[in-house]
This record gives C-alpha cells, sequence and structure tokens, in this order.
C-alpha cells in the first residue's frame, strides 16, 4: 500500500457532528454556527474558507478546543472534546494539537529554538532529535536558531511557528490565517512547508484562511456561509476556489 | 480633551485603584499623626484652661529651681484687689513601695494640696487631704503600679529619709504635668508637704482676685526677682511644655509618612509609566486626529491629579479613622496624654494632606506624562506595541557612578574620618547612605537581570517550564522591574538597617557589661546620690559569698569654675587610663575623663582649681586621663584620703558588688538585699535585671519601628500587584498563546507567583545589602567601639517574608489571568 492509500482507509482526525455555537441572549444572540457537520482526514492538508463573519474561526476554535460548542460532538482521534474540562482540555491541546496563529506566534523572551521547543518543554517531553534536525532543515532556520522573535522578519517568525507546531507530532495542527501578516512570497514559503510536512511527514492539517491562494495549496477546501457548510471542493486551484468564493458570495 | 481624559479615567479605575490606594494610605498617615497631634494638643489646651480659670494671677520663681520665700506670699496677700493668694509646695519626697523600698528611677514629688477657690487638684476617688495632717492623696498610676488602695497607710520619706506613715484617703490625676507623670505624685496638707519637703518657699503663688491692672499691682508688690503671669499666660506655658513632647512624637511619625509617601510616588511613577506605554496607540490616534502634544500631556496630568485628590480625600478619612483607633487604644492603656478632645480634622491637616496627596500624585506622574507626548502619530499605525529595550546608557552610568562614588565617599568619610559617638559623623553617614541609594536607584534597571538571574536560579529549576518563563518575564522590562523592587527595597533597607543598629547595639551594650562592669549589683539610690551609709560596704565586705566590693563617693563642686561631680572610690574599680598614670594618685592629684578634660582644656600635667568644702580651693594636677565610655569612676578622681579632707565623711553614692565563683545568684542576692534593707532610699539593682530592662526596652523599640516601617512595606506591595497586573494585562496574547500550547492554569498562575517571587526577592536583597552596609557604617559612627552584629534570623525573615508578599500580590492578578478566556485574549490587540 501507499502512503496515500493507509491515509484514506486511516479513521479522520477531526470530526464534528452537529456542531453549533450561539453568542448572547436574548435579542442579541447570533448564531455563529449552526449545525455543522464535517471531517477531516488524517493526513491531509484541509482549508476552511468562507466570507467574513461566516463562523471559519468559531468553527477552527471549538474544533481545537480553544472554545466550548453550544451544542454538538467534536471528536479528536478517538477522544470526545465536548464535557471535557479545562484541565483535561489543556492536556489534549498539549498532547494532541499544534497551533499557528496569524500573528503573535512567538514568546518574545525566548530565542527561536526555545520557542520551537516550549510545547515539549511544557509537557515535559524529550525532542526527537532526528525530527527537531529534520524540521529545522526543512523551514530552514538552522543559523536562525538563537535569535530572539524581534530579531527575525515576519516570514522568519511564521517558519519558527510551523517549526513549533511539528515538533510535538500532533495529531493535528490548526492554522489561523498563518499567512495573514505575511508578504507574497514569505507566505508562499510557509504554505509550501505545510504541504510539504504533510506530504512527507504524513502531518494532518487544518488551516482557516480567506486567501484563494492559500486555500490552493490544501488537498481539499471546505466551505462556509452564516454557519452552516455549504460546499466543498477537492484538489483546488486557486480559480476553482474563487469561482466558488463569488458563486457564495452572490 | 478633557473628556478625554475623564473618559479615559472612567475605563481605568479598577487599575487605578491600586495606585489610589497607595497615595491613600500615605496620607491617611501624615493625617493621621496630625490629626492625633492636634488632638492631643487640644486636650492639653483644654485642660489648663480649665485650672487657668481659676487663677487670675501667678507668681513664679525667677530661677528654674529657684523658691518664693514666706514673705512675698505675705506682700502679694496685702496688694488690693487680691481676695486670696495661697503658696504651692513642689518637692521630692519618695514614696516607698510594699516593700519598703523606693520606686523607679526618680523620687516622688510631693505637692501641697489647698482648699478653697485656688485647689487645682484633681480628685479622682475618695477626698483631698483638707486639713489632716496625717491624710496623703497619691497619684492614679502610682497607687495602681504599687497596688494601694483607699484606706491603706503608705510610708513616705523626708527630706532627711526618716520614714513618715500616712493614710491613703484620696487619688489624683496629674493632668498634662509630664514632670508629675514620670515621677509620680503626692499630695499633703500645705503644712505637712512643707515639712516633708523641707522646702524654703513655695514653687508657684496663685492669687485669685479682680480688678484691671491686679498683675501690674502684684508685680510690683514682689519685685522685680519672680515672674508675674495672669492665669491665661501660665495656661498657655503649661500647655506649650506639655505639647513639646507631642511634638517630637509627631516628628517623629511624619518622617515614616515621609518613607512611605517616597514609596507611594515610585508606585505612582511606574503605574503612569505603564498605563502610557500601554496606551500608545490610543496616544497616537489623539495625535492622528489632531491633538498637540500640550493636550496629550495635559490629560495625563489631569488623570493623575483626579487619582491624587480622590486617594487624598479617601486619605483624610483613613487618617481620621487611624487617630481615633489610636486614641482609643492610648486611652485603654491609661498614656499619660490627654486622649477625651474631640477628634477635629482641622483645616490645617486638610489643606496639607491634599497638598502631599495631590503634589506626590502630579509630580510622579509627570515623567510619565512627558513620555506620552513623545508618541509619533504613526505608532497608531502600528498593529503591535514593540517591546521595550533597555540600553545601559553613557549618561545613566556617569550619573551612578557619580552618586555612587559620593555616597560611598562620604559614607567612608563619616565611619574612618569623623569622631566616632559624635551627632555629625552619624548625619554624615546618613548623607552618604541617602547617595549611594540615589545611585542604586539609577542602576536599578541595570541590575535588574543579573539579580533576576541570581535569585531565580533556583525557581528557574524547580518549576519547570512556568519558572524560566517568570524568571526571564521578570527581566524582561528591566526599568519597570527596578522601579517596582526599589519601593520594596526602600522598607527592605530600613527594616534591616534598624534590625542591625539594633542587635549591634545589644552586643555592644551586653560587652560593655561585662567587661567594664564586672560587677553583679549595684547599690545606689534613685538619683546616684551620696546616701548609701558606708555601713552597708563595710557589713558587705566581710561576707564570704561576695569577691569583691567597691564603693563610689560623689559630690558637685566647682573645678575650673565649673560645677562638676568630683569623687573617688574605694575597692577595686578598673579605671581604664589612657595617657598619664593612675598609679599612687595622691594629695594635690587627679584623673579626669577625657571629655571632661576636653571640656576643660587641660591635660596631663596642667593644674585645675578645686573648690572644696573644708579645705578652701586646691589646685590638682591632672596625672591621668581616663575613659569615660569605659569607667564608672567620676568624672574627676581623687585619692580617697584626699577627697575625706575636702569635703568630709561624705556617704557612698554607689557600691558595687561582685559574687563569689561557684556562690548561687539567689544567695548572694539575700545577703545584698538584707545589708541594704535598712536603708529605704539603696536600691539594689542587679546587671541581669539591668541587661534585661535594656533588652526589652531595644525589643519594644525595634516592634514599634518596624510597624511604623510596614506601612511603606505595605504600599510597596501593592506597587507589586500593580505592575503584575499592568504587565499581565499587556501579556493576555501572550498568556493565551502558552494556554493554547498547553499550559495549564495552575501552571499560567505558578508562572506568575514565580515572576512576583523574582521581584520579591531582588527588592529584599538589595535592601539587605544596602541595610547592613549602612547598619555597620551607622554603628561605626555612632558609637565609639561598637560592635557589629548581623542578626541572620532576621533578616533571612525579612527575605522570606518579601518573597511571600510578592507572592501574595500576585494572587489576584494570576486569577484574572488564569480565568481569561483564550479565544477572547488571541482576538484582543
Amino acid at each position: 500500500m501507499t502512503l496515500t492509500e493507509t491515509r484514506r482507509q486511516a479513521p479522520p482526525a477531526v470530526v464534528a457532528t452537529d456542531l453549533t455555537k450561539v453568542y448572547g441572549q436574548g435579542d442579541t444572540r447570533v448564531h455563529a454556527l449552526r449545525g455543522v457537520n464535517v471531517s477531516f482526514a488524517t493526513g491531509a492538508f484541509t482549508a476552511i474558507m468562507g466570507p467574513s463573519g461566516s463562523g471559519k474561526s468559531t468553527l477552527m476554535h471549538c474544533l481545537a478546543g480553544l472554545d466550548a460548542a453550544t451544542s454538538g460532538t467534536v471528536h479528536i482521534g478517538d477522544v470526545e472534546l465536548t464535557g471535557l474540562s479545562d484541565r483535561q482540555l489543556t492536556l489534549l491541546r498539549r498532547e494532541r494539537i499544534g497551533f499557528i496563529f496569524q500573528a503573535f506566534n512567538l514568546l518574545p523572551t525566548l530565542t527561536a529554538e526555545q520557542n520551537i521547543r516550549l510545547p515539549l518543554d511544557i509537557s515535559a517531553r524529550q525532542a526527537d532529535q532526528q525530527l527537531f534536525d529534520r524540521v529545522i532543515e526543512t523551514v530552514g532556520l538552522k543559523d536562525r536558531l538563537s535569535h530572539r522573535p524581534t530579531e527575525l522578519s515576519g516570514g522568519q517568525q511564521q517558519r519558527v511557528a510551523v517549526a513549533r507546531a511539528l515538533i510535538s507530532k500532533p495529531q493535528v495542527i490548526f492554522a489561523d490565517e498563518p499567512t495573514g501578516n505575511l508578504d507574497s512570497r514569505s507566505g508562499a514559503e510557509v504554505l509550501s512547508f505545510l504541504r510539504t510536512s504533510v506530504r512527507e511527514l504524513g502531518q494532518t492539517i487544518v488551516m482557516v484562511t480567506h486567501d484563494p491562494m492559500a486555500a490552493s495549496y490544501a488537498d481539499r477546501v471546505v466551505f462556509l456561509r452564516d454557519g452552516e457548510l455549504v460546499t466543498e471542493v477537492t484538489a483546488p486551484t486557486p480559480q476553482t476556489v474563487l469561482d466558488t468564493l463569488v458563486r457564495l458570495e452572490a | 480633551m478633557l473628556k478625554t481624559a475623564l473618559a479615559g479615567l472612567r475605563a481605568h479605575r479598577l487599575r487605578l485603584l491600586l495606585t489610589a490606594l497607595a497615595i491613600t494610605l500615605g496620607v491617611g498617615f501624615i493625617a493621621g499623626t496630625f490629626v492625633l497631634n492636634d488632638t492631643v494638643e487640644a486636650g492639653f489646651a483644654q485642660r489648663v484652661t480649665a485650672d487657668a480659670g481659676k487663677v487670675a494671677v501667678a507668681v513664679l520663681p525667677g530661677q528654674a529651681d529657684g523658691v518664693l520665700p514666706e514673705e512675698v506670699l505675705e506682700r502679694v496677700r496685702a496688694v488690693p484687689g487680691v481676695s486670696e493668694a495661697q503658696g504651692l509646695v513642689r518637692g521630692a519626697a519618695p514614696v516607698l513601695g510594699k516593700n519598703g523600698k523606693t520606686f523607679g528611677n526618680a523620687p516622688t514629688t510631693a505637692l501641697s494640696v489647698i482648699s478653697g477657690p485656688l485647689d487645682r487638684t484633681d480628685v479622682v476617688a475618695g477626698t483631698g487631704p483638707g486639713t489632716d495632717d496625717g491624710a496623703a492623696v497619691l497619684d492614679e498610676n502610682t497607687a495602681r503600679a504599687q497596688g494601694f488602695r483607699l484606706g491603706d497607710t503608705i510610708s513616705v520619706l523626708d527630706a532627711k529619709q526618716a520614714a513618715h506613715s500616712f493614710k491613703l484617703v484620696g487619688l489624683i490625676d496629674t493632668g498634662v504635668d509630664q514632670m508629675l507623670a514620670y515621677t509620680g505624685a503626692v499630695g499633703f496638707t500645705p503644712a505637712t508637704a512643707q515639712r516633708m519637703t523641707g522646702a524654703k518657699g513655695y514653687a508657684e503663688i496663685d492669687v485669685a482676685g479682680s480688678g484691671a491692672g491686679l498683675k501690674q499691682a502684684v508685680a510690683a508688690a514682689v519685685g522685680g526677682s519672680y515672674t508675674v503671669k495672669t492665669g491665661a499666660e501660665l495656661a498657655d506655658d503649661l500647655a506649650k511644655a506639655a505639647g513639646v513632647e507631642t511634638r517630637m512624637f509627631t516628628l517623629g511619625l511624619l518622617m515614616f509618612g515621609l518613607v512611605a509617601m517616597l514609596v507611594a510616588a515610585l508606585v505612582i511613577y511606574n503605574t503612569f509609566n505603564i498605563l502610557v506605554a500601554q496606551r500608545t496607540r490610543e496616544m497616537a490616534l489623539l495625535r492622528c486626529i489632531g491633538a498637540t502634544r500640550g493636550q496629550v500631556f495635559g490629560s495625563i496630568l489631569l488623570e493623575s491629579s483626579v487619582v491624587g485628590l480622590l486617594a487624598s480625600v479617601l486619605g483624610l478619612l483613613t487618617g481620621y479613622g487611624l487617630a481615633a483607633l489610636t486614641l482609643t487604644v492610648l486611652a485603654s492603656l491609661d498614656a499619660p496624654l490627654p486622649t477625651d478632645a474631640a477628634i477635629a480634622l482641622t483645616p490645617a491637616t486638610t489643606g496639607i494632606g491634599l497638598a502631599v496627596g495631590l503634589v506626590v500624585t502630579v509630580g510622579a506622574a509627570l515623567l510619565p506624562a512627558r513620555s506620552a507626548t513623545r508618541v509619533p502619530p504613526i505608532a497608531a499605525l502600528r498593529s503591535q506595541p514593540e517591546e521595550q529595550t533597555f540600553r545601559t546608557g553613557l549618561v545613566r552610568g556617569g550619573f551612578a557612578a557619580l552618586f555612587l562614588v559620593a555616597g560611598l565617599g562620604t559614607t567612608a568619610a563619616g565611619v574612618f574620618v569623623m569622631q566616632a559617638g559624635e551627632p555629625v559623623s552619624l548625619f554624615v553617614v546618613m548623607a552618604g547612605g541617602a547617595l549611594t541609594f540615589l545611585a542604586v536607584l539609577i542602576l536599578g534597571p541595570v541590575l535588574v537581570r543579573p539579580l533576576s538571574a541570581l535569585v531565580g536560579w533556583i525557581p528557574r529549576r524547580l518549576f519547570g517550564v512556568p519558572g524560566r518563563l517568570a524568571v526571564d518575564n521578570s527581566g524582561r522590562n528591566p526599568r519597570r522591574a527596578a522601579t517596582t523592587t526599589v519601593a520594596l527595597t526602600i522598607g527592605v533597607t530600613l527594616m534591616t538597617l534598624i534590625s542591625v543598629v539594633t542587635a549591634s547595639t545589644r552586643l555592644t551594650m551586653t560587652a560593655k557589661l561585662d567587661e567594664q562592669f564586672p560587677v553583679d549589683y549595684l547599690l545606689a539610690s534613685q538619683q546616684q546620690e551620696a546616701v548609701v551609709p558606708r555601713s552597708v560596704a563595710e557589713e558587705l565586705r566581710g561576707r564570704p559569698e561576695l569577691s569583691s566590693v567597691a564603693q563610689i563617693r560623689e559630690v558637685r563642686a566647682a573645678v575650673a569654675g565649673q560645677r562638676l561631680d568630683v569623687g573617688t572610690f574605694s575597692g577595686h574599680v578598673e579605671p581604664y587610663v589612657v595617657s598619664g598614670s593612675m598609679r599612687g594618685l595622691g594629695a594635690g592629684q587627679a584623673a579626669l575623663d577625657r571629655a571632661t578634660a576636653g571640656r576643660l582644656g587641660v591635660r596631663v600635667g596642667d593644674a585645675v582649681a578645686l573648690r572644696t568644702k573644708r579645705a578652701g580651693t586646691v589646685s590638682l594636677k591632672v596625672v591621668a586621663l581616663l575613659d569615660g565610655n569605659e569607667t564608672s569612676l567620676p568624672p574627676v578622681t581623687v585619692a580617697e584620703r584626699a577627697f575625706e579632707s575636702y569635703f568630709g565623711a561624705v556617704p557612698d553614692s554607689r557600691v558595687m558588688v561582685t559574687i563569689k565563683d561557684g556562690v548561687a545568684e539567689e544567695r548572694a542576692r539575700a545577703v545584698v538585699d538584707a545589708a541594704a534593707a535598712p536603708y529605704p532610699m539603696v536600691q539594689v539593682s542587679s546587671s541581669t535585671e539591668v541587661r534585661g530592662q535594656f533588652d526589652e526596652t531595644l525589643d519594644m523599640l525595634l516592634m514599634i519601628i518596624t510597624g511604623l516601617l510596614g506601612l511603606a512595606i505595605l504600599i510597596s506591595l501593592l506597587g507589586i500587584a500593580n505592575t503584575l497586573s499592568l504587565s499581565v494585562h499587556e501579556r493576555t496574547r501572550e498568556s493565551a498563546l502558552l494556554r493554547a500550547l498547553g499550559l495549564t492554569r495552575p501552571q499560567l498562575r505558578r508562572m506568575l507567583s514565580v515572576e512576583a517571587l523574582v521581584l520579591g526577592l531582588i527588592g529584599a536583597l538589595v535592601g539587605v545589602v544596602l541595610g547592613v552596609a549602612f547598619g555597620w557604617a551607622a554603628m561605626r559612627a555612632m558609637l565609639d567601639g561598637a560592635r557589629f552584629s548581623v542578626p541572620l534570623g532576621q533578616i533571612a525573615l525579612f527575605v522570606v517574608l518579601s518573597g511571600a508578599a510578592g507572592v501574595l500580590a500576585a494572587v489576584l492578578p494570576a486569577r484574572r489571568a488564569a480565568r481569561a478566556s483564550i479565544v477572547g485574549s488571541l482576538a484582543t490587540g
């Protein structure tokens, strides 16, 4: 069996069932998610897209256990998130989830290497030195390891964030607009690292973005509108993504 | 712009609350001190005014210890318009305690209690002596302390030390007279008072009467050598005399208030600095839409004045409450102070309180306000506040070096060059300390990183990732951390200094008592007058329980025109010769203590004239100079036989006794007590007792000062809490990131606690170093031959408490940080 085939047969990394999220009460009630059913395949790079206010960030926060859904369930692997205490959720994030945010990904007091090792340090795990070397090689940060974030460019900072997310071999990495703050060249670099890590390391990545170009790096794109999953595109290109978006906005 | 400032104030009211609290506490302390002072003075004034109403005119002796003869009273009585005139007797008449001995450090003061309209005695229980010459009244405190009740028989010594018995018929309140509060008072009929004190006249003549010009008439009748005052003038004088101690006390308290305000100023400075840094974008936006630098500056100052004003008003109320509380406590402790006057917040107190609070707050906000004006409008567009960087500037280094050199130099001059024991040396050391502290203040930001690495060494290893992050965070903004910790450093420095000085004083004194005072018992009267019969020493000399008995005799006599204590000794007394020799001290020779010789301007080999009672004026050749701090010999010591020929068979002033080795202390004590028993004036004190009293006094002093400094420490803790909560606010996104990456809530809380711990320890460490160094310097400057002792236990306690207090200060900010929602926090900024 090829790697791809193995992945198709593996159970999905993240599954959301009938997920709803309601903010506020009474007149100010806002339905951010209205019964979302979606699953993310292991070893795949999935993008979540949608217009502003479509609920894509809320979906990601609920999937990652950062925010509690109003109803419905979320599974990360075989663990159901609903009903977990804050402590259990924290431990789950520590063990199974990696994060890449749009900005402010790094602790300013730590060097690049300390930032990368931070998730392992927090959970008192030893770094897999081989994996570490390979990740560093992949993101091309070898000579920047002792620098502090203020001494790195925006693209370098995001690459450190990618390396940090990869180093703990999480079950899934959630990326929230990882290229939102970057120029197009640095953005393209970061996105190809993400794609490489999916292809070569078998990493599962879920990325929220509003940029069709970024979404085109994914294996599959799911589209949200007004808190509902409306459509999806597999093997996307910038053009197919853009066309779908235009259709959605109409 | 006014609206913006006020809106900002409302938005930040929680953050400014701690700042306001710092000011409130400081102003409260200062205002409370003033309220206390005013109330006590008002109480004094009330009492003396009530008394003064009875007296139209008072005649007083021209000199401090002079008296008014009987014939002056007669002359006053003859003045037209005088309806009544009474002489008041006042003099020493030691009351004997139940053990038949005098008590206290001074003989009881005897008063005449007159009857009629001029009676000013405040009888609180029983009656006055009336016309009963066998009756007496005592002041309440003495009666309570000695366990006397109405109807008891008390013994009182007359001027010739003969005991007389009286029936205790009443208790009196000594009122505002501080002298009576100290010595205690016993009141008799005028005739008995005169007989008991042996007074040759009156201490005061009170006159009742009417008519204009009564004072002039009385003054004309008594002549120019006496002072004549109206009742009101007398009251004024009494109130002033009583208020002197209150004012000294007030001044002392104000010093602590000043320290508290200094610490509060640092806290405010830091708070506004952080607030300005956090509102960079807000400021920049204001500048973008057209606000001038002046307007930005003004808005910060306005904000600080509102905070200062509100906090000061609260402070005044706090002060009022504190004063009321203190007065209640004082009243329940029966302090010799009037505590019953209405507690008043005078306009002056209000003015001073508000002014101090306002000036300190606005003054501390000036620099932050200026830095707010430097925010360029473009900063509004930056997405993220820049991490504050800090570099050691050349100017900073230069100033720090300047102050350090000046401070250490001044201190060294005070310690090594100047004469120890002179007040000026201590002042020089204090000035050196202040300069050095300024240097530390300037150097603070430079010191923070290495110090946080030092004190963070253990937490870094003990607390894993949270510990490591905490230690890094503590040194992250050195300027902020330095100001926060310096506030604590002030308190810890002063605490350490005081405890080092106390411990060193204790050690020095104990050593002196041990070495230079190798006596176990001292027999002497309250005032160490020459009243111990020689037979006492002779009897003791024959006792096998004792190893040595030495006698000292002293009289006051004119030496080279000055009245000095001239004396001699019998038995072995260590002289501590500085120069010359005591060997074969004979007639016509004298040994002087060094200080006395200095005052007289004489050296070994010079001669001084001594006016004697029996031998006229004799010339004494100075053969030796003694160390007066060490020896127990009189300032001018002559040979025993020579002394006798000059002054006659004077009784001993002091008898010093040592126990023979191997004899139980109780047995020796019984022997000494038995020898002294027949003589009520002779008090026996043991060196252990003296040491115990001395220790108690020191402990008490240490406790009071520590309590007063506690306020400054409390304010500095508010500062730590404030800085931390502002930093937590600043790092909201960072904390959220850590939480997203898997840091649990307890770990996040621990991280902030450790950061506070490190800050607290840095403050304490610097404080301990400064406190020990300047405690040593102060000791050296204060006392010649001082020994140095560092109370390690106490200092360790200060450090531990500072760390614990820091952790305590972090509780609330840490809770808030841990509770924040991750998603919400990630979105902010």
